[in-house]
């Protein structure tokens, strides 16, 4: 009874049904945006994170001991992880794949010219430079790389953390504060329809309360009213994001090519798209009862 | 079952009821009359505790209801069943859904709706419109909704006010003979109204009220 009363609301004025679900539709385009964006941005940072970041390329005359001393040291230091040993052969062997296209190439070089190196990565990109630091005073190590660096050299080192940090912090201050603002317009023009209707339905409130009914039964369809309001809204943001997204999708796995900043099989994108509504969802219900309890509390407070 | 104890009721310096006093007992039927302003629909404001009063107490059920909880009125309420002067029907609803309404204020199983809506439609008159909205039906037939929608619960006590006040003599008997024939089946019935002609017709007892001040009862215990 309370849904075909709350449909019959609606149905009765539907330019103020339009006007509440286009402005909640673009919340959630907005905010579906958002949270690609910052899941794309955490999958960056992490397949930085998660690459060698470090290398530090070691003396020829290195002795095995040391070296043995010095990846031991630096897997017991909880600032990197995934340390690894690449023998001068095996550099050898990275080359020669990396270079299978010309053989001529992997022919001319000598496995000499190859130091062995100690690969690791970093658990906090803020703290490469003292790690780095650490490392080029070891006597073993001849020098240091790092591959959040290149193009830029070491001496941009500070710079690229910075870049990828600030690139982050934009991404998810930028994005929550967006979301908060269209949130709160969201919510105050919910408040205002809801609040509408209850003016028109004075009447009818009024009616119900003298006989009897209790203040749940009165707000039932105005609350359910607004959930609706509210999750087509989610449902419409979220379609339009989802139609943006597979559109701009394969330009962007193009030109991040290796990085997957969003999923590549359908399976797993779909999956992170569901998650997106449902959270949404579960937002846009919180929204409507919030919005609306506090519209009816207004309104029968002030009859 | 209904008790005025010494009840008054001002608003600001306008004094709408003055140290009223009676009684209604169980099964009763009793006019209320007066000329407009006198204090009818106050007294019914103050029976569903719509209003409360300034001083004195009313006791429905053995109870003061000034002294119930704001979470308790609802359950007064539905114990109630009221006949609003102005039918205060649901515009956007058909007669049953009217009718309906009160069912599901009282939280009654739906599939007993179909049944309940019926006969009580039956019993006013209305079977053939059931499936109509308010604004297709006449002034008599609205106040039979009105009634319809007060008795579908199966109230203790019915206040009708001023059920007759914009009916024609014939619709007006029609109605009165309803609120007769429910009272004869132990349900008391509070009437307000300055249909003298029908209160005169029926001999019941006629609780006469004046600026505020029962001036006369013609059968009650004070």
């Amino acid at each position: 009874m309370h849904l075909k009363v709350a449909l019959d609301y609606i149905r009765r004025a539907p330019f103020q049904a339009l006007a509440a679900i286009s402005v909640l539709s673009v919340t959630f385009f907005v905010g579906t945006v958002i949270a690609i964006l910052v899941y794309s941005s955490s999958q960056l940072l992490n397949y930085f994170e998660t690459r060698p970041q470090v290398i530090a390329f070691l003396k020829q005359d290195a002795v095995f001991e040391e070296v043995n001393t010095l990846q031991s040291r630096l897997e017991a230091d909880p600032r990197v992880k995934d340390v690894s040993f690449v023998s001068k052969e095996q550099a050898l062997e990275i080359y020669k794949n990396a270079t299978a296209d010309n053989p001529l190439l992997a022919e001319l070089v000598s496995p000499t010219i190859f130091p062995a190196s100690i690969e690791f990565s970093l658990i906090d990109l803020a703290r490469a430079r003292e790690i780095i630091d650490e490392l080029k005073a070891n006597s073993v190590v001849e020098s240091v790389g790092f591959t959040a660096s290149l193009g830029g050299g070491e001496a941009s080192l500070n710079e690229v953390v910075d870049r990828l940090k600030t690139l982050t912090f934009y991404i998810r201050a930028g994005g929550v504060a967006l979301v908060v603002v269209l949130g709160a317009t969201s919510f105050l023009v919910l408040m205002i329809v809801i609040g509408m209707r209850l003016t028109t339905r004075r009447g009818e409130i009024e009616t119900l309360s003298l006989i009897g009914a209790k203040s749940g039964f009165i707000r039932a369809p105005i609350v359910l009213e607004a959930i609706i309001y509210s999750a087509t809204g989610v449902f419409f943001g979220w379609l339009l994001a989802l139609i943006l997204v597979l559109y701009v999708t394969p330009a962007i796995l193009s030109y991040f090519g290796a990085i997957p900043v969003l999923p590549r099989d359908t399976m797993s994108f779909f999956l992170l798209l569901l998650a997106i509504l449902a959270g949404e969802l579960v937002i846009g219900v919180v929204v409507a009862l919030w919005g609306s309890l506090l519209a009816v509390s207004r309104s029968l407070k002030s009859k | 079952m209904v008790e005025f104890k010494k009840v008054s009721k001002n608003f600001g310096s306008i004094k709408a009821l003055s140290d009223v006093s009676f009684k209604v007992d169980k099964g009763e039927f009793v006019f209320i009359i007066g000329p407009s302003g006198a204090g009818k629909t106050t007294l019914m404001r103050l029976l569903l505790r719509d209003y409360t009063p300034s001083s004195g107490e009313v006791i429905f059920d053995g109870k003061d209801i000034a002294t119930l909880k704001k979470s308790e009125i609802p359950d007064l309420r539905q114990k109630i069943g009221v006949v609003f002067q102005n039918f205060r029907l649901l515009p956007e609803r058909t007669v049953r859904e009217n009718v309906e309404v009160s069912l599901a204020v009282l939280g009654v199983a739906k599939q007993e709706w179909d049944q309940k809506v019926n006969d009580i439609l039956k019993m006013v008159g209305l079977q053939d419109r059931a499936e109509l909205f308010p604004s297709q039906l006449s002034g008599g037939e609205l106040q039979r909704v009105s009634l319809a929608r007060a008795l579908v619960t199966n109230p203790k006590v019915v206040f009708a006010d001023e059920p007759t006040g914009n009916l024609d003599w014939e619709t007006a008997e029609a109605i009165v003979g309803l609120l007769v024939k429910i009272s004869k089946e132990g349900k008391t019935v509070i009437v307000s109204s300055h249909n003298k002609t029908i209160m005169d017709k029926l001999g019941k007892r006629v609780i006469e009220l004046k600026a505020g001040k029962l001036v006369s009862d013609s059968g009650g215990k004070k």
